[in-house]
């Protein structure tokens, strides 16, 4: 199996780095954004096999992101895992309506991450 | 028969004796001479008794025509008395006319005791009415008070002021033409046409105060008629309070999205530290210089979490005004000069210089020393971190006598603040977005010297700037 990509996409440095860190030792190829719109562009362009964005960033925020992903046919098919430290103050519909698979709320396993990609993603442990 | 008719009657009367009598006479006249003087003695004794008749009722008809005006005098002197009773002739009568005069007197009487009680109560009544007025009067919250016809009957300065309209309106004025606010109408009426007469409804309604959304808890209850209810459950009328529910609200929503920045803020270091910390329990870091990166950012998450936690209890001590605040006469000159010996050492690893104007500390103000140290090192490092490798670092104070106040002033040539971000500058856990990625920060520093010059010291803060070339940062305070 060819070696999937996914985009991380976090204004805290820290956190990117963790993630990223944490998907590559999985094996992953990972790209990187500090903000929404930046995401938005790698995503267009690289198409990834899956996105981890912050709920709250610059620019477009997680939420926005992900709806403007599923805008167009070549980058709705991309799930999509947020992490936040704001869960409760998402509607229900907000995540379905994004395409969201995942919420993950900070502070957050490493491990726990790594599951629910590989559960997204389809990839048994 | 009228009294005055009564003498003709008896004059007609012996008259009528006399011809009959006269007729009868004639007849004995002519037949027997011997009975003429019988006659004769006969008819004058009549008269006679009929002239004594005729006095006799002319002064009874007087004595009851006295008795009469007397009693229409007493009557309309308000104190009727007893009849005299000295002629037998008129005994019964006057006894009659005595023992409805007794009655009438006792009639009187009750009548002015029933009066003056009513008068009692009637003053009672306008003094408990006077003291119910007084006391709506004096409620901050707005209360109005409808009669069974929906008119109004009493409201309050704060009803006027939240439901616009004049309190000088007439009294039992329909209340649908006092109030322009429909919902308020509606909700009088409906409460009063429900006749729950020990019932309560509360109502949350919105509306626009002088073009301000306001929301009131409107609290309706009727007002039970003591008089009517036996026979019928309609109220004497409905009670209306109104209490401005804007600020509660305010301080509700402005306290949860404190609470959820807090949440916020304190879990963005935290996920840091149990990532990073899950990592080297994990053995992600695989090489001595990766275990050192995540010992050091694990090392300053910690140290953010703590500041955080610093800032968010003073500015909440503050707020609530727990926390103690030791004012004495210090000089603002002395206190920033500490504050710069602890912030030159990190501006020198940055190369910035840092250029004092600061005379001697002559002027003092009234001010908490380690508060107003607080306010200037925060306001300091802001202007050290935003200030890009080889910046420039003005630090004054200014005294202006005339306006007896003293001026510390921070100037930076660094990254500067857009226009539109500068009115939130000052706001809990606000960031300039486009700065973010240059240094780390909780959003509470300036908050916190907002809070301590403002709020504790009664001073003013205040900011200029323009992206890309700089800012100053700065507060006042009163001299002593």
């Amino acid at each position: 199996m060819s070696q999937r990509t996914i985009l991380v996409a976090d204004d805290e440095s820290h956190i990117l780095n963790v993630v990223s860190l944490k998907l590559r030792n999985a094996g992953f190829k990972v790209l990187t954004a500090n903000n929404g719109q930046e995401a938005y562009d790698i995503a267009t362009a690289e198409h990834p096999d899956l996105l981890i964005t912050d709920f709250h960033m610059p620019q477009l925020s997680g939420i926005e992101l992900c709806k403007k992903l599923k805008e167009s046919a070549a980058t709705a098919g991309i799930p999509a895992i947020m992490l936040t430290a704001r869960g409760y103050n998402l509607e229900p519909g907000d995540t379905e309506q994004s395409g969201i698979n995942q919420l993950i709320s900070k502070p957050f396993s490493p491990r726990q991450l790594l599951t629910a990609v590989n559960d997204v993603l389809g990839i048994a442990a | 028969m009228k009294v005055r008719s009564f003498p003709i009657f008896i004059v007609c009367l012996l008259m009528a004796g006399l011809a009959s009598t006269a007729s009868s006479a004639g007849v004995v006249w002519r037949s027997h001479p011997d009975a003429q003087a019988m006659i004769v003695a006969g008819v004058v004794l009549f008269m006679l008794a009929a002239v004594a008749g005729l006095l006799a009722v002319t002064v009874l008809r007087s004595n009851c025509r006295d008795a009469a005006k007397r009693l229409v005098d007493q009557i309309a002197d308000g104190a009727v008395e007893r009849i005299p009773v000295k002629q037998s002739e008129i005994r019964p009568l006057a006894n009659a006319i005595n023992d409805l005069v007794d009655y009438s007197n006792q009639k009187v009487a009750d009548a002015n005791l029933r009066f003056k009680e009513l008068e009692i109560q009637l003053k009672v009544a306008h003094a408990e009415r006077q003291h119910a007025e007084a006391i709506i009067k004096s409620i901050s919250d707005a209360v109005l008070v409808t009669d069974r016809f929906d008119e109004l009957v009493l409201a309050n300065e704060s009803a006027a002021k939240a439901l616009q309209f004049k309190t000088e309106q007439p009294r039992r004025t329909p209340v649908d033409q006092v109030l322009s606010d429909a919902k308020v109408v509606d909700l009088i009426r409906e409460m009063r046409q429900s006749g729950s007469i020990n019932g309560r409804r509360v109502v949350e309604h919105t509306t626009a105060v002088s073009g301000v959304d306001r929301t009131y808890k409107v609290t309706l209850s009727c007002v039970a008629d003591e008089a009517r209810s036996a026979e019928s459950n309609e109220p004497a009328g409905v009670v209306c309070v109104l209490h401005d529910m804007t600020r509660e609200k305010e301080i509700a929503q402005m306290k949860n999205d404190f609470v959820s920045h807090v949440s916020h803020e304190l879990r963005t270091p935290l996920a840091s530290i149990r990532a990073y910390v899950e990592m080297l329990v994990d053995g992600e870091a695989t090489d001595e210089k990766t275990r050192r990166d995540f010992y050091e950012i694990i090392q300053s998450e910690s140290n953010r979490l703590g500041r955080l936690i610093d800032n968010i209890l003073s500015i909440s001590r503050i707020e609530s005004g727990l926390v103690k605040v030791n004012k004495q006469p210090i000089s603002l000159s002395v206190v920033m000069k500490d504050a710069i010996e602890v912030i030159a050492p990190q501006a020198k690893t940055k190369n910035i210089s840092i250029e004092e104007r600061v005379p001697p500390a002559f002027y003092q103000t009234l001010a908490d020393r380690d508060m107003l140290y607080q306010a200037l090192l925060n306001l300091m490092s802001n202007s050290v971190k935003y200030t890009p490798e080889g910046g420039r670092l003005i630090i004054e104070t200014v005294v202006d006598e005339s306006a007896k106040k003293v001026v510390a002033k921070i100037t930076d040539n660094g990254v500067g603040i857009p226009a539109k971000d500068l009115p939130m500058l000052f706001g809990k856990f606000f960031r300039v977005e486009s700065n973010n990625k240059m240094a780390s920060g909780t959003g509470l520093g300036l908050s916190l010297v907002k809070h301590i010059v403002e709020g504790v010291h009664q001073g003013r803060v205040f900011v200029t700037s323009e992206e890309g070339k700089g800012s100053t940062f700065g507060f006042e305070l009163p001299l002593v």
